[in-house]
């Protein structure tokens, strides 16, 4: 299953209780279809850059979760039609991540090289020696 | 130096995704995204910053999230 990364702004203006019940219906719904929410960052009350809804300020949270693509129509789904979601983004992190392993393999080939490089280079000098 | 021409220096441009190694530009970085968004909102061009192409693309992508996330202005104030 691919991981993806969840992000929502849920109204500030609504009871604590109804947030909570927002987010568990946001999880049953993942974990519902066999997926699973990994990682789990709240990033709390905090100023909007601009004011949605008549709103300045939104609560964040962050998830990554596991779970099959399919399920993501029912969660966007779940949270256009939900009220106290303001905004919502889902992101596919396999995919966003991808030319970040090929880079870090990259680098990591060209720093092995260049200590192989500088092993050889002692080695030899220490022949001459 | 002629007298009445300004001297100027120019200051070597440098891409700092290329120098720290950055390859992935998360867009809830909200700090490292602000240095390209200068106060009015807009996305400083890397002729200016000398960003490289392939992580102005990234930055690019990554200040559009933010913004629809509210997490950056679209205009400045």
């Amino acid at each position: 299953m691919p991981l993806y990364e969840l992000g929502v702004i849920i109204d500030p203006e609504i009871p604590p209780e109804d947030e909570t019940s927002t987010l568990e219906r946001l999880e049953g719904i993942i974990t519902d279809a066999g997926g699973e929410v990994a990682e789990k960052d709240a990033w709390g009350r905090r100023q909007l850059a601009y004011p949605i809804r008549k709103k300045n300020y939104g609560v964040y949270h962050f998830w990554k979760v596991n779970v099959g693509g399919e399920v993501l129509e029912k969660l966007n789904f779940e949270m256009r039609t939900n009220d106290s979601v303001m905004r919502s983004l889902i992101l596919n992190m396999d995919r966003e991540l991808r030319r970040k392993r090929k880079m870090d393999a990259k680098y990591e080939a060209r720093a092995a090289k260049k200590a192989a490089k500088a092993a050889a280079k002692a080695e030899s000098s220490a022949d001459e020696d | 130096m002629r007298p009445g021409r300004k001297r100027f220096r120019r200051r070597v441009k440098v891409c700092r995704f290329t120098v720290e190694k950055i390859n992935y530009i998360d867009y809830k970085d909200v700090d490292l995204l602000r240095e390209y968004t200068p106060t009015n909102g807009k996305i400083l061009p890397r002729r200016v910053t000398g960003t490289r192409p392939a992580f102005q693309h990234k930055l690019t992508r990554a200040i559009k999230r933010a913004r629809f996330m509210a997490l950056l202005p679209y205009t400045g104030s």
